[in-house]
């Protein structure tokens, strides 16, 4: 086999030995205050320890999918810039141009911000 | 004999990335020690150098704690995928000319595709990952560019005239702040805010899932490290080697 082989193959048996040393020889006495939730002065509730998933996280990894098959469309053109000479970079700066526009587009419906869920209250 | 010298080869960097890994947590604790006037550990080996393998040693004999309201799969799972990934970024890196573990003509791809897979920690921590990723991808963009290939060995090569540092100074710097960004250093380390929360993402996990993030994270920093090295500073070339 080939030392890459070998290197991919190894890493995970590396993780996996080191878990099971610590799954063989470490104590194992549960009880219930240690398995729950960190919590800071009180039992955590059963219901409460998930919360919801915001939105706008989606949206960033939406946005950053978009922009980063951008870079990677953009890297052939960047290893043959030599040869493509002032003609590919124009088409090139044609290209980013028409995805500037949507990103202009997409700052103006504040879709980045993320609204803080602190509650603010009015004395 | 060839699967001998392939083993030999491959273990030749993974043991000695294990070691770097491991002083690197001494070296920091005792930086960050002498930077606020107090001796850092100073017990375990001559000046405290064995302190990494005593902490690994009482991390793998610690019981290794998983609340109930976890799902266990992904609990176990996603440290060794982080663990995982980050030292599956040293297969690209050159010791010499065309000296690496696997000679990838797309090396550059790899290194990026491969150091996002590994800082998954929570949600907060990857949308400021992802965040930070293309302004990476966008630095060393600019570095291909003038190299021509995507091959590491090559980007070293084309250094010999004059490093990149000289004539990309700004590039330098925006790769070096996304460089900081992406593996969670300060002043960007909301993932897990060492003075405020406990210890954020990590809090939950105890023994060998703790030494896991921990490599992963001390693994990734030396990674990105080389990795400007050898975009910037003509990594085996450098003038900083002899």
């Amino acid at each position: 086999m080939t030392s890459q082989t070998f290197f991919f193959i190894f890493i995970p048996i590396l993780a996996i030995i080191l878990l099971a040393l610590n799954l063989i020889l470490a104590p194992h006495n549960p009880y219930q205050e240690k398995d729950s939730a960190f919590e800071c002065g009180f039992h955590s509730f059963l219901g409460q320890n998930r919360s919801e998933f915001s939105i706008s996280f989606f949206i960033f990894a939406l946005l950053f999918l978009l922009f980063d098959l951008e870079i990677l469309l953009v890297y052939p053109y960047i290893v043959s810039a030599y040869v493509n000479g002032i003609f590919g970079l124009i088409i090139m700066l044609l290209f980013f141009l028409v995805l500037t526009l949507g990103f202009a587009f997409e700052l103006g419906k504040n879709a980045l911000s993320i609204e803080s869920r602190q509650v603010h209250y009015i004395k | 004999m060839n699967t001998l010298i392939s083993v030999a080869e491959s273990l030749s960097v993974i043991i000695p990335i294990l070691l770097v890994v491991a002083f690197t947590t001494v070296a920091e604790r005792k930086t960050m020690a002498s930077m606020q006037r107090r001796l850092g550990p100073n017990t375990v080996g001559y000046y405290g150098l064995l302190q990494a393998f005593a902490d690994a040693l009482k991390l793998l004999l610690k019981e290794c704690v998983s609340p109930t309201q976890s799902n266990l799969v992904l609990f176990f799972l996603g440290p060794i995928i982080t663990l995982v990934f980050s030292l599956l970024g040293y297969a690209v890196i050159p010791f010499g000319p065309g000296l690496t573990v696997g000679d990838l003509p797309l090396g550059i791809l790899y290194l990026l595709a491969v150091s996002s897979l590994s800082t998954y920690g929570s949600l907060r921590s990857t949308a400021q990952l992802i965040s930070y990723e293309l302004i990476l991808s966008s630095a060393i963009l600019l570095v291909v560019m003038f190299t021509g290939s995507l091959n590491l060995s090559i980007s070293v090569e084309a250094q010999r005239v004059i490093t990149f540092f000289v004539p990309l100074l700004p590039v330098f710097i925006i790769f070096f702040i996304g460089a900081i960004a992406e593996t969670n250093r300060a002043p960007f380390d909301l993932a897990e805010a060492e003075s405020e929360l406990v210890s954020g993402f990590m809090t939950e996990h105890s023994a060998a899932i703790f030494v896991f993030f921990f490599l992963a994270e001390y693994a990734s920093i030396v990674l990105i490290c080389i990795f400007t090295c050898i975009l910037f500073l003509s990594g085996y070339n450098s003038i900083f080697v002899f």
